[in-house]
């Protein structure tokens, strides 16, 4: 029975022309929508690319010049490539990059306003770990048209413009009570309407979507790509589910199309742009974060302080690096000016450190303000999880960021070691100098943090089905 | 005639519960806006003044040294925010806060306030008031008057009304002015706070170049408003049924208010592509590098010198050579960061036409960028600060410089200046450009909102004119 009141609604559905421009529409959507993450994605590899080139170049430019000096053809420059102080500071620095994952392209999330390469050398980590890519800030300000936005928008508003009719067109039309004369339930009726609707449009948006992937040139073979394909498709569905859900109920209330439609478009408005935005709002009200102005005003009087103080500091320095004592030859090693340096550096970001704190202490405020309302708007969960599954999401970044702080450490007390050796870089050494090395975040993280918000998505989608499969018991056509 | 329908038109929609809910929701979602707006913008302010009045007792308070140690040290310029940042934020989130003017470097912005607010939600964006007005307000505006001719006609009055024999376009102007003032009992008096806590924290000295800015915005939100009430009311008298109007305005209102800004950003990105900041280095750095013109130009300075004062030493000179090295070397500079960071900000400023220019679709991407405009929040703002502060840099390098030419040195020695050099330095006073000057930027934006209300009024006169029972 099922079947006919959905193929019998198919014919329906098609024999207009509503449904066919919908679906053009959503297609052209879809690829541009793809389309336009693929060139951002392409352009942060080309950049990673250039980035890579560059080095490479500037090692070979380096390693010239130290064999150049060393065989007397050319006087040793200020900051000498044979000198580890200049070498892990302005001349040899690495990048730490994170590429963009395979499935990058589908949400461009937040990638475009965070860092996805520093320039790693022995400056303090405030200096290391900020960068900024090159932006038209009108751009970032208006977002990015990528197929996560068509699904977290435009989606929805898809849903409701197929499904907000569903019963009152039948009344405005006369045909319900009709219909309703037949020994069939409501229910079974709405379900096989319903669930058309919902295998179309869920079916066409994946269908599309992975056409879409697949002429953009990327590779669904790997293990991980189909892992992360499958929660997003589960994240989609999920997330129409709750959209079917809301109007089921609000179509279960029996009232005019047009009474259905305005009810409809203001919980999407309200879910979609209002719930999310005032959020952010509060966020920003209540735990405001600090100007970086005033880390500015900070780091300058502290470096000030501890310039002044000089190789004062060295004591205190060496009290907290004790391994460096014991490699040095003598006493004289200890108290050279590039160490001092690195007293200094060690000095300000110890005193600067409670400052730049706050930032982290506001942004993590900020954030559980967020995951705690955040159950109130489907819409953030999806693009989450979507954000999420696509690797530009802010748990990615976090990783990341650890990541080039261990790298940033490391780097640092390599060549603070050297520095306090003296030892003098041959043009082999450079061959050796450690390049950051990018670990993806373990997959099964992301699966079970996007299993968990389809498993919610679902849940309400289906405590909404359930209360309209009960309002639908009750319907009566007789007002 | 006019009025009496307006007035009946009001006390229906002060009648209707929806309304009531819709506009209080509204009135409390642009106040709210305002309020933290103007709790934002009063916190940065603060903190932006001090750090700046901080910055010059470090500048002045510098230990005698060598006056190119002076120049190395430096100065911050931190980007004040504009009274009106409190309406609309534009782009300031985007932009860094602070730029560091120093020695032989045009640097770049940092810290995007957006990389430290970065919370899984924050692409959604804030609910600044001028979101408020760009977005939902419209949609007030639609809900109002959606079925203002369509909803008459299902009802069977529209026949009744046409009987008695009012005209039909006074009916259309006494609808028209009823929506409008329904819509102005929610916008009138959050307008009038919104001014009043303007004027509450602006000195006296500012205040007359917002004033101007303050009435010019004010002004655009109005054609903004009005563009949408032409349309709404065009849409109701041509539609067969209130469901086919509201329809149609609900699907204008989602193109123009969230496909629209996003597709022509992007649009705007293939059109105009910019360089990554990777590239922008390594050619810049490459330009840099390249001094053979340079080193020829020092070379003949230091020739004609000699041939001046008769000497073949540097160091027999009555002036500081090193002086002359450095200042030219800056100049080679400047033309550097000039066309490298000119070009970027060119692109930018393409992009953002190519934006405007959707205005043609959507009205909403023409108030848009009218509105940053003169809220001093958009990028021409930007760029207008940028070269303010580096204009600044070159006038702290020269006079350092200019001090180390009229005291030559001996080779080993070292020229050591005090307080009195750093004090010869002006303080950095930044003017933001005038109302006409954030104009001048947005002509096409202008031109596009007239044209839209423009020919919205021809199809409501029109499709009055026609109007069916």
């Amino acid at each position: 029975m099922l079947g006919r009141i959905a193929r019998h609604e198919a014919r329906m559905l098609f024999s207009e022309k509503t449904p066919w421009l919908v679906l053009f529409l959503l297609g052209v959507s879809i690829g541009y929508a793809v389309l336009n993450g693929l060139e951002w994605t392409n352009f942060q590899r080309a950049t990673l690319k250039n980035a890579l080139d560059e080095q490479d170049q500037r090692y070979t430019n380096l390693k010239t010049q130290v064999a150049a000096i060393e065989s007397g053809k050319m006087r040793a420059p200020f900051a000498d490539p044979r000198m580890p102080d200049s070498v892990g500071g302005r001349l040899a620095w690495t990048y730490a990059a994170m590429p963009p994952s395979e499935l990058s392209p589908l949400s461009i999330g937040q990638s475009d306003v965070l860092p996805y390469y520093f320039r790693v050398s022995t400056a303090s980590k405030e200096s290391v770990l900020t960068s900024n890519e090159i932006e038209n800030p009108h751009r970032l300000l208006h977002g990015r048209f990528d197929l996560s936005f068509v699904i977290i928008y435009l989606f929805p508003l898809l849903i409701i413009a197929l499904s907000y009719n569903l019963i009152s067109a039948e009344q405005e039309q006369g045909t319900l009570a009709l219909l309703l004369s037949q020994p069939i339930p409501l229910r079974t009726f709405m379900s096989g309407k319903i669930g058309l609707r919902a295998v179309l449009i869920v079916g066409v948006v994946i269908l599309f979507s992975v056409i879409g992937i697949v002429i953009g040139g990327i590779s669904l073979v790997s293990a991980d790509v189909l892992a992360r394909l499958t929660a997003w498709t589960g994240i989609v569905a999920a997330y129409a589910g709750f959209w079917f859900g809301t109007v089921l109920v609000v179509t279960s209330f029996g009232r005019p199309s047009a009474t259905n439609a305005m009810a409809l478009s203001a919980i999407w408005l309200l879910l979609v742009v209002v719930l999310p935005s005032a959020m952010n709002m509060a966020a920003s009200v209540l735990y405001p974060m600090p100007s970086r102005v005033d880390m500015i005003a900070a780091l300058r009087v502290a470096s000030d302080e501890a310039s002044a103080k000089g190789n004062k500091l060295l004591a205190k320095y060496y009290g907290d690096h004790p391994e460096l004592v014991a490699v040095s030859d003598n006493q004289k090693a200890l108290n050279d000016v590039a160490i001092t340096r690195l007293a200094i550096d060690d000095e300000i970001e110890q005193r600067v450190r409670p400052v730049v704190d706050r930032y982290d202490i506001q942004l993590s405020q900020q954030q559980s303000l967020v995951d705690r309302f955040r159950i109130f708007s489907p819409a953030i969960i999806a693009q989450d999880a979507l954000n999420d599954i696509a690797g530009t999401g802010v748990a990615r970044y976090r990783h990341f960021i650890s990541l080039a702080e261990d790298y940033h450490k490391r780097w640092r007390s390599l060549f603070a070691l050297m520095i306090v050796k003296k030892q003098k870089f041959t043009p082999a050494m450079y061959d050796d100098l450690p390049q950051f090395v990018y670990q993806e975040e373990r997959i099964d993280a992301v699966l079970s943090r996007t299993t968990a918000a389809a498993a919610v998505l679902f849940f309400f989608g289906g405590i909404l089905v359930m209360i309209a499969i009960g309002r639908f018991r009750k319907f009566s056509v007789v007002s | 005639m006019i009025a009496t329908i307006a007035k009946k038109e009001m006390t229906e929609m002060f009648r209707d519960g929806r309304f009531r809910l819709a506009s209080a929701v509204v009135a409390i979602l642009l106040l709210a806006s305002l309020a933290a707006g103007w709790k934002q913008y009063a916190n940065l302010k603060n903190q932006h003044d001090t750090a700046q009045r901080a910055e010059r007792t470090n500048w002045l308070g510098q230990k005698p040294k060598n006056p190119h140690q002076g120049a190395h040290y430096g100065v911050y310029a931190f980007k004040p925010k504009s009274q009106l940042s409190t309406v609309d934020t534009g782009v300031d989130p985007y932009v860094g806060v602070a730029v560091y003017l120093e020695a032989h470097k045009q640097n770049e912005f940092k810290f995007r306030p957006a990389q430290d607010a970065a919370t899984s939600i924050q692409r959604f964006g804030e609910l600044t008031a001028a979101v408020v007005l760009q977005v939902l307000i419209p949609l007030l505006i639609i809900l109002l008057a959606f079925s203002t001719f369509a909803g008459e006609r299902e009802q069977g009055t529209l026949r009744q009304l046409l009987s008695l024999g009012v005209e039909r376009t006074h009916l259309s102007m006494g609808k028209a002015l009823g929506v409008a003032g329904a819509l102005a009992v929610v916008i009138v008096p959050a307008t009038l706070i919104g001014v009043f806590a303007l004027a509450l924290t602006s000195g006296s000295g500012l205040l007359a170049v917002d004033v101007a800015r303050t009435f010019l915005m004010v002004g655009a939100y109005s054609l903004y408003f009005l563009i949408f009430l032409a349309l709404s009311l065009a849409v109701s008298a041509w539609s067969s049924s209130s469901r086919v109007a509201l329809v149609v305005l609900l699907s204008f209102w989602i193109v123009n208010s969230l496909i629209a800004t996003r597709a022509f950003s992007d649009l705007a990105g293939f059109l105009h592509p910019t360089p990554s900041e990777v590239e922008f280095d390594t050619t810049l750095q490459r330009d840099l590098a390249d001094t053979k013109g340079l080193d020829a130009k020092l070379d003949e300075i230091k020739a004609g010198l000699f041939q001046k004062y008769g000497v073949n030493k540097l160091d027999d000179l009555p002036v500081n050579f090193r002086a002359i090295s450095l200042q030219e070397a800056e100049e080679h500079g400047f033309t550097i960061f000039e066309k490298h960071f000119g070009n970027v900000f060119d692109r930018f400023e393409e992009q953002n036409a190519v934006y405007q220019w959707g205005g043609v679709i959507a009205p909403l991407l023409a108030v848009r960028s009218l509105s940053m405009g003169l809220a001093g929040t958009d990028f021409a703002h930007h760029r207008h600060f940028t070269t303010a502060a580096e204009n600044y840099r070159r006038t702290i390098i020269k006079h350092m410089n200019d001090d180390i030419f009229i005291h030559p040195t001996k080779a080993g020695e070292e020229y050591v200046a005090d307080a009195e050099l750093w004090k010869k330095v002006p303080e950095f006073q930044y003017e933001a450009p005038g109302a006409s000057w954030a104009l001048s930027h947005y002509k096409t934006s202008i031109a596009l909102l007239l044209l839209w209300l423009l020919s919205g009024t021809v199809v409501v006169a029109v499709a009055s004119r026609r109007v069916q029972a």
